[in-house]
């Protein structure tokens, strides 16, 4: 999977979590640039990508991510 | 030995003077048998309970975190020392509550009740076990590399300045700071010794004096009644958050004297405007922990995704997710309440009654969403009035945490619309008043310039503005120290109270 084709699901996922198909993320999107991203919804994002790619996070990877570019760093090893 | 103590300010200068004369490699290494003189000041068993859980700790990061051994062993590992050491944990705090309890095991155990667990309980065993499982946990989910060298482990788990209250760190963050070369600076010096001063001060002249009226207060209900409630409660409010935090003051301050830095644990909680936003400001290194620990794997277990995925189906997509989130969030703050103590007043007043505002908020949300427009939300008016209302929350959650019991904080609440039955005189005198008037508008100009309205900005820093001023520096030291011998309850005749964090 490029860049590119995560980026597109990964917007996928992000719309329907957070219930707004506005949203757009890039590497440099942390969880301050979308206001419904918070600690109680955190979780919620991660499982949803967990399913979508059909990987894991371990419980460090869950609670240490800088931004969206690291997790799609995550999900471009594991998803092949 | 109390942190505010002229015993622990030699201790204090004595440790400086051997770190700082030990060779810069070996710096690190002087700290280990100041830790241990620490915890023999406070009893042989208090070295005995740290030891244990170093030594079972370590060992348990690791097999946790060894990559050879599967993960059936490595999570069994995890388990065992998690289990022995927040066992142990349980038992001691448990112990020190249920006095039948107590005096059962004491005639099972053949002791006195003066018995040996009573010296363990108020040596800040809650903070360092969850400090020494917290990394048990790093070293499993893989965040760090399990510490090889024994040594330089016990640094980390007896580190004698957090021992008593905290801040609770991460072994990544304070490894990496013992690791750093440490040379005496001036400037580390003046600010270690302007937050020593500075916790001095919000302990001896205020949570002291604010002590005495709390103390006369929740004492008789009878007779304190109506505005005195109002005013012990407050006071209550006032005593606590300068007791604990200016402990960590004094605990930083001096970790600062060794070049060391760590976490801080309070900014400015009581300018929060939410429940949620106040605990991201008050004791945050505990929130941060337990958000890490124990509600993302709780929330992240293949249990509650099953939860959510029902919950989904039967309550629609938007309503259905918030209910494992509902649900975590009792079991945190049960856990929250408990870890203050293992009685009901702690469970309601730190945890539940706090986990019923936060989930009533987020009932209460779509209907926010429309009223907030209406209200000029964004203006400074409901913006203090967001304040003033998450404070009388707060101040509600204290009436339990200070009560003697359930029933007595409800009795409290009760007074609060009775009339007196007698004459209420609070012991006090009109200079105490305005000494602690006066220092309270002091702490609270600080609080208002640290303040910066999103809680995750750097707080301003009032040390800073010395930065190049040196005789600013020393005047602000002076005037603290000064206001300290000539405000300070203390002295002969006067015991400080121990702090309150530090029996947790």
């Amino acid at each position: 999977m490029t860049r590119d084709e995560i980026y597109v699901k990964l917007n996928e996922v992000f719309q329907d979590v957070f219930d707004d198909e506005d949203i757009s993320v890039n590497d440099s999107t942390t969880a301050d640039d979308i206001e419904d991203w918070d600690s109680l919804e955190h979780i919620n994002l991660i499982v949803a990508v967990e399913r979508a790619f059909g990987i894991k996070f371990s419980m460090g990877e869950t609670t240490s991510m800088k931004n969206v570019g690291a997790m799609v760093d995550i999900i471009a090893e594991r998803a092949g | 030995m109390s942190l505010v103590s002229f015993e622990f300010l030699l201790f204090i200068a004595a440790v400086v003077i051997v770190y700082y004369i030990c060779p810069v490699k070996f710096r690190k290494f002087a700290l280990i048998p100041a830790n241990i003189a620490f915890c023999c000041f406070a009893g042989i068993y208090t070295l005995a309970f740290v030891l244990l859980s170093v030594i079972t700790t370590f060992t348990g990061g690791l097999l946790a975190g060894k990559k050879t051994i599967k993960s059936g062993g490595r999570n069994a590992a995890a388990a065992v020392t998690i289990i022995l050491n927040f066992g142990l944990l349980c038992a001691v705090k448990f112990y020190g509550v249920m006095d039948i309890f107590a005096e059962r095991l004491n005639m099972l155990l053949g002791v006195s009740s003066e018995s040996w667990l009573a010296f363990a309980v108020p040596l800040g065993m809650s903070f360092y076990t969850l400090q020494l499982i917290g990394y048990v946990l790093d070293c499993l989910w893989e965040k760090i590399k399990p510490e090889k060298n024994f040594f330089r482990y016990l640094i980390f788990g007896s580190y004698f300045p957090y021992l008593t209250s905290g801040p609770m760190n991460r072994y990544a963050d304070l490894s990496a700071e013992f690791d750093r070369e440490h040379r005496f600076s001036l400037d580390n010096f003046k600010t270690g010794i302007i937050r020593i001063a500075w916790g001095f001060f919000k302990k001896l002249i205020i949570a002291e004096r604010a002590g005495v009226i709390v103390k006369a207060v929740y004492g008789d209900h009878a007779v304190y009644t109506g505005w005195y409630v109002v005013l012990g409660v407050a006071a209550f409010a006032i005593q606590l958050y300068t007791d604990f935090s200016g402990c960590m003051d004094v605990v930083i301050g001096v970790s600062q004297l060794l070049d060391i830095r760590m976490p801080e644990n309070f900014n400015s909680p009581y300018f929060a405007r939410s429940i949620r936003e106040y605990w991201r400001r008050w004791h945050i290194t505990l929130g941060d922990y337990l958000a890490d620990y124990l509600y993302y794997p709780l929330l992240k277990s293949s249990l509650f995704v099953k939860i959510g995925d029902v919950s989904k189906k039967a309550f629609g997509k938007k309503k259905g997710k918030k209910v494992p989130i509902y649900l975590a969030m009792v079991i945190l703050w049960t856990a929250i309440g408990y870890w203050h103590g293992g009685v009901w007043k702690y469970i309601i007043g730190s945890g539940l009654l706090h986990c019923f505002y936060i989930v009533s908020g987020m009932l209460c949300e779509p209907l926010f969403e429309k009223i907030r427009p209406i209200l000029k939300s964004d203006k400074l008016p409901y913006q203090l009035f967001q304040v003033l209302r998450t404070f009388v929350l707060v101040l509600l959650g204290f009436v339990f945490f200070r009560a003697a019991n359930v029933s007595d904080a409800i009795q409290m609440l009760k007074a609060l619309f009775m009339r007196s039955a007698g004459e209420a005189a609070i012991d006090l005198t009109l200079a105490n008043y305005i000494v602690l008037g006066a220092a309270v508008l002091i702490l609270t100009a600080v609080d208002l310039y640290k303040f910066r309205p999103k809680d995750t900005d750097e707080p301003r820093s009032v040390i800073a503005l010395t930065n190049g001023r040196p005789v600013l520096a020393w005047l602000i030291i002076v005037l603290l120290i000064a206001a300290v011998l000539v405000f300070g309850m203390y002295g002969l005749g006067y015991n400080a109270s121990s702090f309150i964090y530090a029996s947790i």
